[in-house]
């Protein structure tokens, strides 16, 4: 009896010191992610959230940021069509460069994956790049091709085709051409990525099955690599819709975009709070595309979301 | 006559033949195994029969047409993966339904083709369900049905079982076979597994080397192999050497193991030795049978229906497997001597 209730006891002790250790390592996992987690709390959310606060103040002309309340901000921006047109123009750019870049990124993915060894790596750096050059310096590269004394307009007036320069630059197409350029190897890579979990024999399947190359293309390969397009369209379609460098140079004011009204307001105006507003709307608006557009990529292919 | 022909088809990888000069006749409806260690050019051989791959010599004919020539989209096969090779982003129904809806048949009957499949390999009910969802064994048996609703001209099977657990790999053999009788169509299984292929073919293409070694039923592969590699590879046996101490009209010889002498049906020359292998389950042994070969029980392993028995006999093993209903094993105490007897008819006499 004696002897039970000790090791009993024993046990207890033992469980114990197991259970405080189990703790102790789930503990540990997380210390790890401490140093990520305060970057992210003191330089992503506390900003976000002092913006947010500051989207509903008053404009002050002595210290830009008022002290009272208002919705005025939202209301002055959706009310009005210049503003309304500006997002408009922000987010058709960015769905235009997602697109593009999906169109000219997937041949390229698809010869990347199919290469092997030496020639892939030297591929897949080929296509990385342009991320090794300034985008000032690539933008200014765009300038000198598309402006209307530039390389493309001359060459088609010398050759016959056109007989004033075509206006190029400044135009939404130069944006997205900048942007597209700066913006697509994100999207290769992305596509690379899921082309190459396709199981090759899943290929084989299809042709075994009576499906010609193109069908085999379209019945299988495209579904399966959906997610590896949704992935690389959100990380375009963000960085196109925030992007200030490239539409600054290539747009300029005539291609106005939210990121430049933001600073536009912040920097000339010093109207924080509205600048605010601007900035905040353009969250807002990306996220609903985000969110929309995933669910009509995945609404037909469940199998691709349960992978 | 013969349903699917090789006819001298040869592979070449990086200058190495890897398929030589290989001929091969299958009847309608028969089962036939391709088996053989890997790299002996059994999944190649296969591919080249699917058209994953190009042949670089010689004619695959199918039902009297060449078929070498077409890609794998027009030669009418039916594929099991060994991955099962399912695709994740359709469900069971439009997995098996995929074939049939690129054959442009009806919805009414796709539907119908579809649901009869799946009752065939007991998955009815399971249409909804995704791949992931699903066993391995579940995952090979969608396969399958996709494979067969096709109605194609050969059914190919890559090692469809390696994937399984022993159990379910037993279950899934014994079903396979039963739904290709009741199909009644001709069908190639590769798999590297002897016993596999003793326990479901027709017939079996030991391969070695991209060469067929022997074809034929599993009884004559095993009683009679007629090669070297067949013998080693099917089963394992006995290297045992003899010499002839005295020959018969050139019929018969008698020959010695050490002192234990028979007389067997083959030719012999006098004076020379003989290597024979011998099967370790044809192998008796005896405590007070002086007639037989004299040995020494070095070790005996209890392995469930049978006992292994390792037999040293001078420098060399002998291994003899007995059922334990014929002997039991506690009979026998390790470091005995005894007796070991064999029918001269067992004998393989080995070609070099």
């Amino acid at each position: 009896m004696q002897a039970e209730v000790e090791v009993q006891q024993e046990q207890e002790i033992l469980y114990k010191q197991e259970k405080k250790r189990l703790t102790r390592k789930k503990l540990d996992s997380w210390l790890l992610l401490l140093p990520t987690l305060a970057i992210f709390i003191f330089f992503f959310l506390l900003p976000l959230f002092f913006l947010f606060i500051t989207s509903f103040k008053t404009f002050d002309a002595g210290s830009g940021i008022g002290s009272e309340w208002t919705l005025q901000n939202y209301v002055k921006f959706l009310f009005d069509k210049f503003y309304l047109g500006v997002l408009w123009r922000t987010v058709k750019i960015g769905l235009l460069t997602t697109l593009v870049a999906i169109v000219i990124s997937y041949p390229v993915a698809y010869q990347i994956t199919k290469a092997n060894g030496r020639l892939k790596n030297y591929l897949t750096l080929l296509v990385l790049s342009p991320l090794l050059i300034s985008m000032v310096i690539r933008c200014y590269g765009w300038v000198i091709l598309l402006s209307n004394n530039g390389v493309v307009n001359n060459t088609l007036m010398k050759m016959g085709w056109i007989d004033k320069p075509l206006t190029l630059l400044y135009t939404e197409f130069s944006v997205v051409i900048g942007m597209v350029h700066v913006l697509f190897p994100y999207m290769v890579l992305s596509i690379m990525g899921s082309l190459e979990r396709i199981d090759p024999s899943v290929i084989r399947a299809s042709q075994n099955l009576g499906a010609s190359p193109i069908r085999t293309f379209f019945s299988v390969v495209l579904p399966l690599t959906l997610p590896g397009i949704f992935a690389g369209s959100v990380m375009v379609f963000s960085l196109a819709v925030s992007s200030f460098v490239t539409p600054a140079i290539l747009g300029g004011p005539q291609v106005k975009v939210m990121s430049f009204l933001t600073y536009e307001q912040v920097t000339t105006m010093l109207n924080w709070p509205y600048g605010s507003a601007i900035g905040f709307l353009l969250i807002f608006i990306a996220t609903i595309t985000i969110v929309v557009y995933s669910k009509l990529l995945t609404r037909s292919e469940k199998g691709v979301a349960i992978q | 006559m013969s349903y699917l022909c090789l006819e001298n088809v040869v592979k070449t990888f990086d200058k190495t033949e890897v398929v030589k000069k290989m001929n091969l006749e299958i009847k309608k409806g028969e089962l036939v195994s391709f088996l053989g260690p890997s790299g002996c050019g059994k999944t190649t051989t296969l591919n080249m029969i699917a058209g994953f791959l190009e042949v670089d010599g010689g004619r695959i004919v199918v039902d009297g047409k060449p078929v070498h020539l077409l890609p794998p989209n027009k030669r009418e096969m039916g594929m099991v993966f060994q991955n099962y090779a399912l695709f994740p982003h359709m469900t069971v129904f439009d997995n098996v339904a995929y074939g049939l809806k690129l054959r442009k048949v009806p919805k009414g009957e796709i539907r119908e083709r579809v649901l009869e499949a799946l009752e065939m390999v007991r998955l009815a009910g399971y249409e909804k369900r995704y791949p992931k969802e699903l066993s391995g064994g579940q995952q090979q048996r969608v396969s399958l049905a996709r494979a067969l609703v096709i109605k194609p001209k050969v059914l190919l099977l890559d090692e469809p079982l390696s994937n399984l657990d022993a159990k379910l790999r037993q279950e899934m053999r014994e079903e396979i076979v039963e739904i290709q009788k009741k199909v009644g169509i001709t069908t190639i299984f590769v798999t590297h597994d002897q016993e596999e292929a003793l326990a479901i073919s027709d017939r079996i293409a030991v391969m070695y080397e991209g060469r067929i070694e022997q074809m034929d039923t599993p009884v004559e592969i095993y009683n009679h192999p007629k090669t070297d590699f067949v013998s080693r590879f099917i089963g394992e046996v006995n290297q045992i050497q003899g010499q002839v101490v005295e020959t018969y009209n050139g019929q018969q010889c008698k020959i010695t193991f050490d002192g234990y002498e028979q007389v067997i049906s083959k030719l012999g020359v006098k004076d020379s030795v003989m290597n024979f292998y011998l099967r370790p389950e044809k192998i008796q042994l005896a405590q007070t049978n002086r007639e037989g070969l004299h040995v020494k029980l070095e070790r005996k392993m209890f392995l469930g229906a049978k006992t292994r028995y390792i037999l040293q006999f001078k420098e060399k093993q002998l291994i003899a497997d007995i059922s334990n209903t014929v002997l039991n094993p506690d009979l026998i105490k390790e470091g005995q001597d005894v007796y070991a007897v064999w029918n001269p008819e067992e004998l393989l006499l080995v070609k070099k």
